[in-house]
Protein backbone atom coordinates (compact mmCIF):
# COMPACT_ATOMS: atom_id res chain seq x y z
CA UNK A 1 0.00 0.00 0.00
CA UNK A 2 2.71 2.52 0.89
CA UNK A 3 4.60 1.93 -1.81
CA UNK A 4 1.73 1.98 -3.94
CA UNK A 5 1.32 5.59 -3.18
CA UNK A 6 4.75 6.64 -2.94
CA UNK A 7 4.92 4.93 -7.07
CA UNK A 8 2.02 7.44 -7.64
CA UNK A 9 3.69 10.30 -6.02
CA UNK A 10 6.70 10.06 -8.32
CA UNK A 11 4.87 9.26 -11.27
CA UNK A 12 2.31 12.65 -10.63
CA UNK A 13 5.79 14.48 -10.13
CA UNK A 14 7.27 13.18 -13.50
CA UNK A 15 4.29 14.06 -15.32
CA UNK A 16 4.75 17.46 -13.92
CA UNK A 17 8.21 17.24 -15.05
CA UNK A 18 9.60 18.34 -11.75
CA UNK A 19 13.02 17.21 -11.74
CA UNK A 20 13.89 14.11 -10.38
CA UNK A 21 16.84 14.84 -7.99
CA UNK A 22 14.01 17.29 -6.01
CA UNK A 23 12.49 13.39 -5.10
CA UNK A 24 15.70 11.41 -4.76
CA UNK A 25 16.56 10.06 -8.46
CA UNK A 26 19.85 11.74 -9.39
CA UNK A 27 21.45 12.58 -12.79
CA UNK A 28 19.39 12.77 -15.59
CA UNK A 29 19.79 13.92 -18.43
CA UNK A 30 16.87 15.01 -21.36
CA UNK A 31 16.91 16.03 -24.75
CA UNK A 32 14.32 18.41 -25.99
CA UNK A 33 14.30 18.19 -29.92
CA UNK A 34 12.37 18.77 -32.65
CA UNK A 35 15.00 17.16 -34.67
CA UNK A 36 13.89 13.17 -35.59
CA UNK A 37 17.66 12.25 -36.73
CA UNK A 38 18.65 12.47 -33.28
CA UNK A 39 15.73 10.38 -31.67
CA UNK A 40 16.31 8.07 -34.52
CA UNK A 41 19.97 7.73 -33.31
CA UNK A 42 19.63 8.82 -29.48
CA UNK A 43 16.77 7.71 -28.24
CA UNK A 44 17.17 4.22 -27.07
CA UNK A 45 20.49 6.13 -24.87
CA UNK A 46 19.08 9.26 -23.79
CA UNK A 47 15.40 10.53 -22.53
CA UNK A 48 14.11 12.61 -25.23
CA UNK A 49 11.02 15.11 -25.62
CA UNK A 50 10.66 14.64 -29.38
CA UNK A 51 8.61 17.78 -30.23
CA UNK A 52 7.43 16.29 -33.70
CA UNK A 53 5.22 18.98 -34.90
CA UNK A 54 7.58 21.92 -33.10
CA UNK A 55 9.36 24.67 -34.12
CA UNK A 56 12.95 25.65 -33.13
CA UNK A 57 11.12 28.09 -31.10
CA UNK A 58 8.70 25.95 -29.67
CA UNK A 59 11.76 23.40 -28.76
CA UNK A 60 13.35 27.13 -26.79
CA UNK A 61 9.57 27.23 -24.89
CA UNK A 62 9.70 23.82 -23.79
CA UNK A 63 13.37 24.48 -22.39
CA UNK A 64 11.96 27.52 -20.83
CA UNK A 65 9.37 25.79 -18.96
CA UNK A 66 11.57 23.13 -17.59
CA UNK A 67 13.88 25.48 -16.39
CA UNK A 68 10.96 26.99 -14.47
CA UNK A 69 10.63 23.60 -12.79
CA UNK A 70 14.04 23.46 -12.03
CA UNK A 71 16.05 21.65 -14.70
CA UNK A 72 19.03 23.14 -16.15
CA UNK A 73 20.15 23.76 -19.42
CA UNK A 74 23.64 21.64 -20.19
CA UNK A 75 23.82 22.71 -23.73
CA UNK A 76 23.38 26.42 -24.85
CA UNK A 77 20.15 27.15 -26.64
CA UNK A 78 22.02 29.03 -29.67
CA UNK A 79 24.09 26.65 -30.76
CA UNK A 80 25.43 26.41 -34.36
CA UNK A 81 25.91 29.62 -37.01
CA UNK A 82 22.80 28.66 -38.78
CA UNK A 83 20.05 31.38 -37.78
CA UNK A 84 17.16 30.82 -36.51
CA UNK A 85 15.03 31.59 -39.57
CA UNK A 86 17.55 29.48 -41.36
CA UNK A 87 17.51 26.08 -39.64
CA UNK A 88 14.24 24.76 -38.57
CA UNK A 89 15.56 22.39 -36.12
CA UNK A 90 16.84 22.65 -32.43
CA UNK A 91 18.17 19.83 -30.06
CA UNK A 92 19.04 21.24 -26.26
CA UNK A 93 20.35 18.73 -23.57
CA UNK A 94 19.35 19.91 -19.83
CA UNK A 95 19.51 17.76 -16.97
CA UNK A 96 18.12 17.32 -13.31
CA UNK A 97 21.61 18.57 -11.53
CA UNK A 98 21.59 20.58 -8.84
CA UNK A 99 21.48 24.20 -10.13
CA UNK A 100 22.34 27.04 -7.47
CA UNK A 101 19.87 30.28 -7.47
CA UNK A 102 22.87 32.20 -9.43
CA UNK A 103 23.12 29.69 -11.69
CA UNK A 104 19.12 29.86 -12.33
CA UNK A 105 19.28 33.47 -13.04
CA UNK A 106 22.06 33.15 -15.33
CA UNK A 107 20.02 30.54 -17.44
CA UNK A 108 16.96 32.05 -17.46
CA UNK A 109 18.62 34.98 -18.96
CA UNK A 110 20.38 32.74 -21.54
CA UNK A 111 17.31 30.83 -22.60
CA UNK A 112 15.20 34.13 -22.36
CA UNK A 113 17.90 35.98 -25.08
CA UNK A 114 17.72 32.74 -27.14
CA UNK A 115 13.98 33.29 -27.71
CA UNK A 116 14.14 36.48 -27.95
CA UNK A 117 16.52 36.49 -30.62
CA UNK A 118 14.56 33.80 -32.15
CA UNK A 119 11.56 35.82 -32.46
CA UNK A 120 13.47 38.56 -34.17
CA UNK A 121 14.77 36.51 -36.74
CA UNK A 122 11.65 35.56 -37.60
CA UNK A 123 9.61 39.12 -37.31
CA UNK A 124 12.62 39.72 -40.18
CA UNK A 125 11.48 36.97 -42.17
CA UNK A 126 9.93 33.47 -41.53
CA UNK A 127 11.72 30.17 -41.75
CA UNK A 128 11.43 29.19 -45.45
CA UNK A 129 9.69 26.44 -46.29
CA UNK A 130 12.31 24.30 -47.58
CA UNK A 131 12.65 21.10 -49.89
CA UNK A 132 13.32 17.75 -48.38
CA UNK A 133 16.95 17.28 -49.13
CA UNK A 134 17.95 20.49 -47.24
CA UNK A 135 15.98 19.80 -44.49
CA UNK A 136 17.52 16.66 -44.37
CA UNK A 137 21.28 18.61 -44.14
CA UNK A 138 19.92 20.69 -41.57
CA UNK A 139 18.65 17.98 -39.44
CA UNK A 140 22.61 16.44 -39.86
CA UNK A 141 23.92 19.56 -38.75
CA UNK A 142 21.87 19.94 -35.58
CA UNK A 143 22.71 16.30 -35.08
CA UNK A 144 26.47 16.88 -34.58
CA UNK A 145 26.24 19.96 -32.72
CA UNK A 146 24.51 17.96 -30.07
CA UNK A 147 26.52 14.43 -30.62
CA UNK A 148 29.75 16.82 -29.14
CA UNK A 149 27.34 17.59 -25.75
CA UNK A 150 25.71 13.81 -26.13
CA UNK A 151 29.29 11.99 -26.07
CA UNK A 152 30.36 13.97 -22.97
CA UNK A 153 27.57 11.63 -20.84
CA UNK A 154 27.60 8.40 -22.33
CA UNK B 1 60.32 33.59 -31.42
CA UNK B 2 61.16 35.19 -34.34
CA UNK B 3 59.42 35.04 -37.59
CA UNK B 4 60.42 37.12 -41.30
CA UNK B 5 57.73 37.27 -43.76
CA UNK B 6 59.08 37.65 -47.12
CA UNK B 7 56.70 39.42 -49.16
CA UNK B 8 56.00 38.77 -52.84
CA UNK B 9 53.63 40.57 -54.88
CA UNK B 10 51.10 38.83 -57.19
CA UNK B 11 49.44 40.47 -59.81
CA UNK B 12 47.72 37.65 -61.46
CA UNK B 13 47.22 34.31 -61.85
CA UNK B 14 47.46 32.37 -65.52
CA UNK B 15 47.09 28.38 -66.54
CA UNK B 16 49.86 27.74 -67.91
CA UNK B 17 52.20 24.59 -69.36
CA UNK B 18 54.45 24.62 -66.36
CA UNK B 19 53.49 26.14 -62.73
CA UNK B 20 55.79 28.91 -61.62
CA UNK B 21 56.11 32.34 -60.33
CA UNK B 22 57.90 34.64 -62.28
CA UNK B 23 57.26 38.60 -62.80
CA UNK B 24 54.33 38.57 -60.04
CA UNK B 25 52.32 36.45 -62.28
CA UNK B 26 51.09 32.50 -60.68
CA UNK B 27 51.47 30.57 -63.48
CA UNK B 28 49.18 26.93 -62.57
CA UNK B 29 49.43 23.35 -64.74
CA UNK B 30 46.14 23.02 -64.09
CA UNK B 31 46.48 19.20 -64.71
CA UNK B 32 49.24 18.55 -62.51
CA UNK B 33 47.42 20.43 -59.77
CA UNK B 34 43.89 18.69 -60.46
CA UNK B 35 45.86 15.26 -60.04
CA UNK B 36 47.04 15.98 -56.68
CA UNK B 37 44.25 17.01 -55.44
CA UNK B 38 42.35 14.03 -56.84
CA UNK B 39 44.68 11.89 -54.91
CA UNK B 40 42.02 11.86 -52.73
CA UNK B 41 39.52 8.81 -53.18
CA UNK B 42 36.79 11.36 -51.51
CA UNK B 43 36.57 13.26 -54.79
CA UNK B 44 35.49 12.22 -57.78
CA UNK B 45 36.20 15.41 -59.93
CA UNK B 46 38.18 18.69 -59.36
CA UNK B 47 37.50 22.20 -61.61
CA UNK B 48 40.01 25.37 -61.59
CA UNK B 49 39.02 28.15 -62.32
CA UNK B 50 40.67 31.88 -61.68
CA UNK B 51 38.99 35.15 -60.79
CA UNK B 52 40.39 38.03 -61.01
CA UNK B 53 39.40 41.92 -59.31
CA UNK B 54 37.46 43.31 -61.13
CA UNK B 55 36.19 41.15 -63.24
CA UNK B 56 32.23 40.27 -63.33
CA UNK B 57 32.23 36.82 -61.45
CA UNK B 58 30.78 35.42 -58.69
CA UNK B 59 32.22 32.77 -56.16
CA UNK B 60 29.99 30.78 -54.03
CA UNK B 61 29.67 28.87 -51.95
CA UNK B 62 32.83 29.68 -50.54
CA UNK B 63 34.19 27.27 -48.35
CA UNK B 64 37.49 28.65 -47.20
CA UNK B 65 40.31 31.43 -48.52
CA UNK B 66 44.01 30.60 -47.97
CA UNK B 67 46.99 32.49 -48.89
CA UNK B 68 49.94 30.42 -50.71
CA UNK B 69 52.84 30.34 -48.01
CA UNK B 70 55.92 28.65 -48.01
CA UNK B 71 57.97 28.07 -45.23
CA UNK B 72 62.00 29.33 -46.56
CA UNK B 73 63.85 28.64 -43.25
CA UNK B 74 62.88 28.13 -39.80
CA UNK B 75 61.32 24.77 -38.10
CA UNK B 76 58.77 22.72 -40.06
CA UNK B 77 56.86 23.66 -42.92
CA UNK B 78 53.13 24.85 -44.20
CA UNK B 79 50.12 24.01 -42.11
CA UNK B 80 51.60 21.59 -39.38
CA UNK B 81 49.63 18.48 -37.90
CA UNK B 82 47.66 18.40 -41.53
CA UNK B 83 49.58 19.19 -44.16
CA UNK B 84 53.05 18.78 -42.82
CA UNK B 85 54.75 16.69 -40.17
CA UNK B 86 53.54 18.33 -36.32
CA UNK B 87 56.61 20.79 -35.85
CA UNK B 88 56.76 23.62 -33.97
CA UNK B 89 56.55 26.42 -36.73
CA UNK B 90 56.76 30.41 -36.48
CA UNK B 91 60.43 31.16 -36.35
CA UNK B 92 62.68 31.72 -39.82
CA UNK B 93 61.91 32.87 -43.07
CA UNK B 94 58.35 32.28 -44.90
CA UNK B 95 57.39 33.68 -48.17
CA UNK B 96 54.15 35.12 -48.80
CA UNK B 97 52.31 35.15 -51.99
CA UNK B 98 50.87 38.52 -51.49
CA UNK B 99 47.46 39.64 -53.88
CA UNK B 100 46.80 35.73 -54.30
CA UNK B 101 44.80 33.44 -52.57
CA UNK B 102 42.82 29.68 -52.84
CA UNK B 103 38.88 30.02 -52.97
CA UNK B 104 37.30 26.49 -52.08
CA UNK B 105 33.57 25.86 -52.80
CA UNK B 106 32.07 22.53 -52.61
CA UNK B 107 28.01 22.05 -51.97
CA UNK B 108 28.45 20.20 -48.70
CA UNK B 109 25.49 20.89 -47.62
CA UNK B 110 22.18 22.43 -49.84
CA UNK B 111 21.78 25.56 -47.86
CA UNK B 112 25.03 27.46 -47.91
CA UNK B 113 25.71 30.93 -48.36
CA UNK B 114 29.20 32.47 -48.92
CA UNK B 115 29.55 34.98 -51.80
CA UNK B 116 33.04 36.86 -53.06
CA UNK B 117 31.85 39.33 -55.67
CA UNK B 118 34.95 40.54 -57.52
CA UNK B 119 33.10 43.58 -58.90
CA UNK B 120 30.19 45.80 -58.27
CA UNK B 121 28.57 46.41 -54.87
CA UNK B 122 29.16 43.07 -53.12
CA UNK B 123 32.77 43.39 -53.42
CA UNK B 124 32.78 46.33 -51.67
CA UNK B 125 32.12 44.04 -48.50
CA UNK B 126 34.23 41.85 -49.44
CA UNK B 127 38.41 41.76 -48.50
CA UNK B 128 38.19 38.58 -51.02
CA UNK B 129 37.39 41.07 -54.15
CA UNK B 130 40.79 42.70 -53.95
CA UNK B 131 43.13 39.36 -54.29
CA UNK B 132 43.93 36.92 -57.25
CA UNK B 133 41.74 33.96 -56.75
CA UNK B 134 42.65 30.59 -57.61
CA UNK B 135 39.26 29.04 -57.46
CA UNK B 136 39.22 24.96 -56.46
CA UNK B 137 35.45 23.20 -57.44
CA UNK B 138 34.91 20.24 -55.54
CA UNK B 139 33.31 17.65 -56.21
CA UNK B 140 32.55 14.42 -53.79
CA UNK B 141 32.11 10.51 -54.72
CA UNK B 142 28.63 9.26 -54.84
CA UNK B 143 27.06 8.60 -50.98
CA UNK B 144 30.11 10.90 -49.48
CA UNK B 145 29.20 11.27 -45.61
CA UNK B 146 29.26 15.30 -44.99
CA UNK B 147 31.95 14.84 -42.45
CA UNK B 148 34.27 13.05 -44.86
CA UNK B 149 32.84 15.66 -47.78
CA UNK B 150 33.77 18.68 -45.38
CA UNK B 151 37.11 17.31 -45.00
CA UNK B 152 38.12 16.75 -48.71
CA UNK B 153 37.23 19.84 -49.54
CA UNK B 154 39.51 21.22 -46.71
CA UNK B 155 42.10 19.69 -47.61
CA UNK B 156 41.90 20.19 -50.82
CA UNK B 157 42.15 23.96 -50.43
CA UNK B 158 45.24 23.26 -48.22
CA UNK B 159 47.29 21.09 -50.69
CA UNK B 160 46.51 23.40 -53.23
CA UNK B 161 47.80 26.58 -51.10
CA UNK B 162 50.67 24.69 -49.87
CA UNK B 163 51.59 23.44 -54.06
CA UNK B 164 51.57 27.31 -55.07
CA UNK B 165 53.18 28.24 -52.31
CA UNK B 166 55.94 26.28 -52.89
CA UNK B 167 56.49 27.64 -56.36
CA UNK B 168 58.07 30.55 -54.50
CA UNK B 169 60.15 28.91 -52.48
CA UNK B 170 63.77 30.22 -53.84
CA UNK B 171 62.07 33.46 -55.35
CA UNK B 172 63.65 36.59 -53.64
CA UNK B 173 61.17 38.71 -51.58
CA UNK B 174 60.55 42.55 -52.56
CA UNK B 175 59.96 43.21 -48.93
CA UNK B 176 60.24 41.69 -45.33
CA UNK B 177 58.31 42.25 -42.40
CA UNK B 178 59.72 40.76 -38.48
CA UNK B 179 57.79 39.85 -36.00
CA UNK B 180 58.78 38.67 -33.06
CA UNK B 181 57.46 37.37 -29.67
CA UNK B 182 60.29 37.65 -26.67
CA UNK B 183 60.05 35.30 -23.28
CA UNK B 184 57.64 36.22 -20.21
CA UNK B 185 61.29 37.51 -18.22
CA UNK B 186 62.65 39.35 -21.53
CA UNK B 187 59.83 41.42 -21.87
CA UNK B 188 59.55 42.49 -18.37
CA UNK B 189 63.06 43.37 -18.49
CA UNK B 190 63.03 45.30 -21.58
CA UNK B 191 59.47 47.54 -21.33
CA UNK B 192 59.25 47.72 -17.59
CA UNK B 193 56.95 51.09 -17.90
CA UNK B 194 54.76 49.35 -20.99
CA UNK B 195 51.29 47.82 -20.29
CA UNK B 196 51.34 43.84 -20.83
CA UNK B 197 48.87 43.11 -23.86
CA UNK B 198 47.73 39.94 -24.54
CA UNK B 199 45.31 38.77 -27.50
CA UNK B 200 42.35 36.23 -26.53
CA UNK B 201 41.64 34.54 -30.06
CA UNK B 202 38.24 32.66 -29.64
CA UNK B 203 38.27 29.25 -32.08
CA UNK B 204 34.51 28.43 -33.52
CA UNK B 205 34.60 24.63 -32.47
CA UNK B 206 30.85 23.29 -32.20
CA UNK B 207 30.63 20.18 -34.58
CA UNK B 208 30.01 19.57 -38.46
CA UNK B 209 30.90 22.72 -40.36
CA UNK B 210 31.81 24.73 -37.44
CA UNK B 211 35.25 23.56 -36.28
CA UNK B 212 38.54 25.08 -36.04
CA UNK B 213 42.26 23.12 -36.20
CA UNK B 214 45.18 23.79 -34.35
CA UNK B 215 48.46 21.55 -35.48
CA UNK B 216 45.79 19.32 -36.51
CA UNK B 217 44.17 19.18 -33.09
CA UNK B 218 39.71 19.68 -33.19
CA UNK B 219 39.95 22.88 -31.32
CA UNK B 220 36.69 21.54 -28.92
CA UNK B 221 38.54 18.56 -27.46
CA UNK B 222 41.44 21.16 -26.02
CA UNK B 223 41.69 23.18 -23.17
CA UNK B 224 42.05 27.02 -23.82
CA UNK B 225 46.34 27.36 -24.33
CA UNK B 226 49.19 30.05 -25.23
CA UNK B 227 49.76 29.82 -28.30
CA UNK B 228 52.79 32.30 -30.55
CA UNK B 229 51.26 34.62 -32.73
CA UNK B 230 53.60 34.09 -35.51
CA UNK B 231 52.70 30.14 -35.43
CA UNK B 232 49.51 31.31 -36.61
CA UNK B 233 51.01 33.13 -39.24
CA UNK B 234 52.76 29.74 -40.31
CA UNK B 235 49.38 27.91 -40.61
CA UNK B 236 48.99 26.55 -36.95
CA UNK B 237 45.37 27.66 -37.08
CA UNK B 238 43.30 25.99 -39.72
CA UNK B 239 39.74 26.84 -40.52
CA UNK B 240 36.81 24.05 -41.04
CA UNK B 241 34.47 26.59 -40.50
CA UNK B 242 31.80 27.24 -43.59
CA UNK B 243 28.64 28.36 -41.44
CA UNK B 244 27.96 32.19 -41.17
CA UNK B 245 29.83 33.38 -44.27
CA UNK B 246 29.89 37.22 -42.61
CA UNK B 247 31.28 36.63 -39.97
CA UNK B 248 33.34 32.85 -40.16
CA UNK B 249 36.91 33.21 -39.71
CA UNK B 250 38.62 31.79 -42.83
CA UNK B 251 42.69 30.57 -42.78
CA UNK B 252 43.23 33.57 -44.41
CA UNK B 253 41.81 35.60 -41.82
CA UNK B 254 44.13 33.23 -39.37
CA UNK B 255 47.47 33.95 -41.32
CA UNK B 256 46.58 37.98 -41.97
CA UNK B 257 44.84 38.22 -38.41
CA UNK B 258 45.00 42.31 -38.01
CA UNK B 259 44.30 41.93 -34.43
CA UNK B 260 47.82 40.56 -34.37
CA UNK B 261 49.50 43.14 -36.84
CA UNK B 262 48.50 45.98 -34.97
CA UNK B 263 49.12 44.99 -31.46
CA UNK B 264 52.82 43.50 -33.45
CA UNK B 265 52.85 47.58 -34.67
CA UNK B 266 52.75 49.02 -31.35
CA UNK B 267 54.45 46.22 -29.70
CA UNK B 268 57.50 47.55 -27.74
CA UNK B 269 56.28 51.44 -28.06
CA UNK B 270 52.93 52.00 -26.91
CA UNK B 271 52.67 48.58 -24.83
CA UNK B 272 53.97 45.16 -24.37
CA UNK B 273 52.39 42.77 -27.20
CA UNK B 274 53.03 39.38 -24.77
CA UNK B 275 50.95 36.50 -26.67
CA UNK B 276 47.84 35.19 -27.99
CA UNK B 277 45.80 33.03 -25.80
CA UNK B 278 43.57 30.69 -28.12
CA UNK B 279 39.98 29.19 -26.58
CA UNK B 280 37.37 27.57 -28.14
CA UNK B 281 33.53 28.24 -28.48
CA UNK B 282 31.45 24.43 -27.69
CA UNK B 283 27.86 23.99 -26.85
CA UNK B 284 28.35 22.29 -23.96
CA UNK B 285 27.90 24.86 -20.70
CA UNK B 286 30.60 23.32 -18.82
CA UNK B 287 33.01 23.60 -21.33
CA UNK B 288 32.43 27.54 -21.39
CA UNK B 289 32.86 27.48 -17.88
CA UNK B 290 36.26 25.60 -17.84
CA UNK B 291 37.56 27.62 -21.05
CA UNK B 292 36.87 30.85 -19.96
CA UNK B 293 38.27 29.87 -16.07
CA UNK B 294 40.87 29.07 -17.96
CA UNK B 295 40.99 32.40 -19.98
CA UNK B 296 40.74 34.34 -17.29
CA UNK B 297 43.33 32.47 -15.30
CA UNK B 298 45.90 32.61 -17.93
CA UNK B 299 45.36 36.41 -18.46
CA UNK B 300 46.23 36.25 -14.82
CA UNK B 301 49.17 34.68 -14.42
CA UNK B 302 50.76 36.70 -17.07
CA UNK B 303 50.63 39.80 -15.80
CA UNK B 304 48.01 41.53 -18.35
CA UNK B 305 46.93 44.72 -17.85
CA UNK B 306 45.10 44.57 -21.23
CA UNK B 307 43.20 42.05 -23.04
CA UNK B 308 41.56 42.05 -26.20
CA UNK B 309 38.87 39.13 -27.46
CA UNK B 310 37.91 38.23 -30.54
CA UNK B 311 34.73 35.72 -30.90
CA UNK B 312 34.01 33.85 -34.05
CA UNK B 313 30.09 33.33 -35.44
CA UNK B 314 26.98 33.78 -34.35
CA UNK B 315 24.56 32.88 -31.47
CA UNK B 316 26.20 31.19 -28.76
CA UNK B 317 29.77 32.40 -28.78
CA UNK B 318 27.96 35.44 -27.57
CA UNK B 319 28.10 33.85 -24.09
CA UNK B 320 31.39 32.58 -24.55
CA UNK B 321 32.73 36.23 -25.11
CA UNK B 322 30.88 37.59 -22.21
CA UNK B 323 31.94 35.33 -20.01
CA UNK B 324 35.51 35.96 -21.21
CA UNK B 325 35.46 39.23 -20.59
CA UNK B 326 33.63 39.34 -17.48
CA UNK B 327 36.06 36.91 -15.83
CA UNK B 328 38.84 38.91 -17.42
CA UNK B 329 37.67 41.67 -16.19
CA UNK B 330 37.48 40.38 -12.35
CA UNK B 331 41.04 39.43 -12.39
CA UNK B 332 41.40 43.62 -12.87
CA UNK B 333 42.88 43.16 -16.34
CA UNK B 334 40.67 45.70 -18.83
CA UNK B 335 39.09 44.54 -21.58
CA UNK B 336 38.21 45.34 -24.99
CA UNK B 337 35.43 42.81 -26.80
CA UNK B 338 35.28 42.69 -30.84
CA UNK B 339 32.05 40.84 -31.98
CA UNK B 340 29.61 41.98 -35.21
CA UNK B 341 26.01 42.66 -34.77
CA UNK B 342 22.39 41.44 -35.86
CA UNK B 343 20.54 44.50 -35.65
CA UNK B 344 17.79 43.81 -37.39
CA UNK B 345 17.43 45.58 -40.66
CA UNK B 346 17.34 48.78 -39.16
CA UNK B 347 20.08 48.38 -36.54
CA UNK B 348 18.12 49.15 -33.91
CA UNK B 349 17.44 45.49 -31.90
CA UNK B 350 19.69 44.38 -29.47
CA UNK B 351 22.75 43.33 -31.27
CA UNK B 352 24.26 40.04 -28.94
CA UNK B 353 22.70 37.52 -27.77
CA UNK B 354 24.37 38.03 -24.68
CA UNK B 355 25.07 41.19 -22.35
CA UNK B 356 26.91 41.92 -19.08
CA UNK B 357 28.32 45.31 -17.33
CA UNK B 358 31.90 44.17 -17.32
CA UNK B 359 31.35 44.73 -21.21
CA UNK B 360 32.29 48.78 -21.56
CA UNK B 361 34.45 48.83 -24.62
CA UNK B 362 33.27 47.01 -27.77
CA UNK B 363 34.10 46.71 -31.12
CA UNK B 364 31.83 46.36 -33.89
CA UNK B 365 32.71 44.56 -37.47
CA UNK B 366 29.04 45.75 -38.75
CA UNK B 367 25.20 44.88 -38.44
CA UNK B 368 25.03 41.55 -40.61
CA UNK B 369 21.18 42.16 -41.19
CA UNK B 370 21.97 45.21 -43.21
CA UNK B 371 20.29 44.77 -46.63
CA UNK B 372 22.32 45.02 -49.71
CA UNK B 373 21.50 44.93 -53.72
CA UNK B 374 24.07 42.65 -55.77
CA UNK B 375 23.80 43.09 -59.73
CA UNK B 376 23.54 40.38 -61.58
CA UNK B 377 27.12 38.95 -62.87
CA UNK B 378 28.19 37.41 -66.25
CA UNK B 379 29.78 34.29 -64.81
CA UNK B 380 29.25 32.04 -61.44
CA UNK B 381 32.47 30.32 -60.28
CA UNK B 382 30.90 26.76 -58.44
CA UNK B 383 27.23 26.26 -57.61
CA UNK B 384 25.15 28.81 -59.59
CA UNK B 385 21.93 27.19 -57.96
CA UNK B 386 22.78 28.32 -54.41
CA UNK B 387 21.92 31.72 -55.79
CA UNK B 388 18.38 30.31 -55.43
CA UNK B 389 18.11 28.76 -52.35
CA UNK B 390 20.09 32.38 -50.91
CA UNK B 391 17.70 34.12 -53.37
CA UNK B 392 14.40 32.29 -52.52
CA UNK B 393 15.98 31.45 -49.13
CA UNK B 394 15.72 32.98 -45.27
CA UNK B 395 18.17 36.24 -46.05
CA UNK B 396 17.28 37.43 -49.99
CA UNK B 397 15.06 37.49 -52.50
CA UNK B 398 15.76 37.87 -56.53
CA UNK B 399 15.01 40.20 -58.62
CA UNK B 400 13.28 40.39 -62.16
CA UNK B 401 17.00 41.73 -63.37
CA UNK B 402 18.77 38.36 -61.83
CA UNK B 403 19.90 40.77 -59.14
CA UNK B 404 19.74 40.07 -55.73
CA UNK B 405 18.83 41.73 -52.67
CA UNK B 406 20.09 40.12 -49.46
CA UNK B 407 21.39 40.72 -45.97
CA UNK B 408 25.03 41.27 -45.35
CA UNK B 409 25.36 38.11 -44.06
CA UNK B 410 25.99 36.38 -47.04
CA UNK B 411 29.14 37.79 -47.95
CA UNK B 412 32.12 35.89 -46.94
CA UNK B 413 34.46 37.79 -44.37
CA UNK B 414 31.81 41.26 -44.65
CA UNK B 415 31.00 42.09 -40.62
CA UNK B 416 34.41 39.88 -39.90
CA UNK B 417 35.02 39.54 -35.99
CA UNK B 418 38.57 40.39 -35.97
CA UNK B 419 38.04 43.44 -38.04
CA UNK B 420 39.49 42.08 -40.98
CA UNK B 421 36.85 44.14 -42.96
CA UNK B 422 35.99 47.56 -44.11
CA UNK B 423 32.76 48.78 -42.75
CA UNK B 424 33.06 51.85 -40.57
CA UNK B 425 31.06 54.58 -39.16
CA UNK B 426 33.19 57.08 -40.60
Amino acid sequence: MVVCLIYKIYTILIEAGVPESIYGVSNMYLIVTNNQLCLGKYGAQIKMEYLEEGSYLDVLLKVRDYLHLGWKLETHPMTGSLKPNQTPYKSIMISNNPLDQEEFYSQEITISNGIAACRKFQSIRKTPDWPEHLLEDFRIVDLSLIEGAIQRIL
Amino acid sequence: MKLELGIIPISDIQFGPESKVENGTIYVNAEELKALILEDEALQSVELDIARPGESVRIMPVKDVIEPRVKVSGEGAMFPGVISKVATVGSGRTNVLRGSAVVTTGKIVGFQEGIIDMTGEGAKYTPFSQLNNLVVVCEPVDGLAKHAHEKAVRLAGLKTADYIGKLAKNIEAEEIETYETVSVKEGLQRWPDLPRVAYVLMLQSQGLLHDTYVYGVDAKQSLTTVIMPTEIMDGAILSGNCVSACDKNTTYHHLNNPVIKDLFAQHGKTLNFVGVIITNENVYLADKMRSSDWTAKLCDWLGLDGAIVSQEGFGNPDTDLIMNCKKIEAKGVKTVIITDEYAGRDGASQSLADADAAATAVVTGGNANEVIHLPKLDKVIGYPEVADIIAGGFDGSLQADGSIIAELQVITGATNEMGFNTLSAR
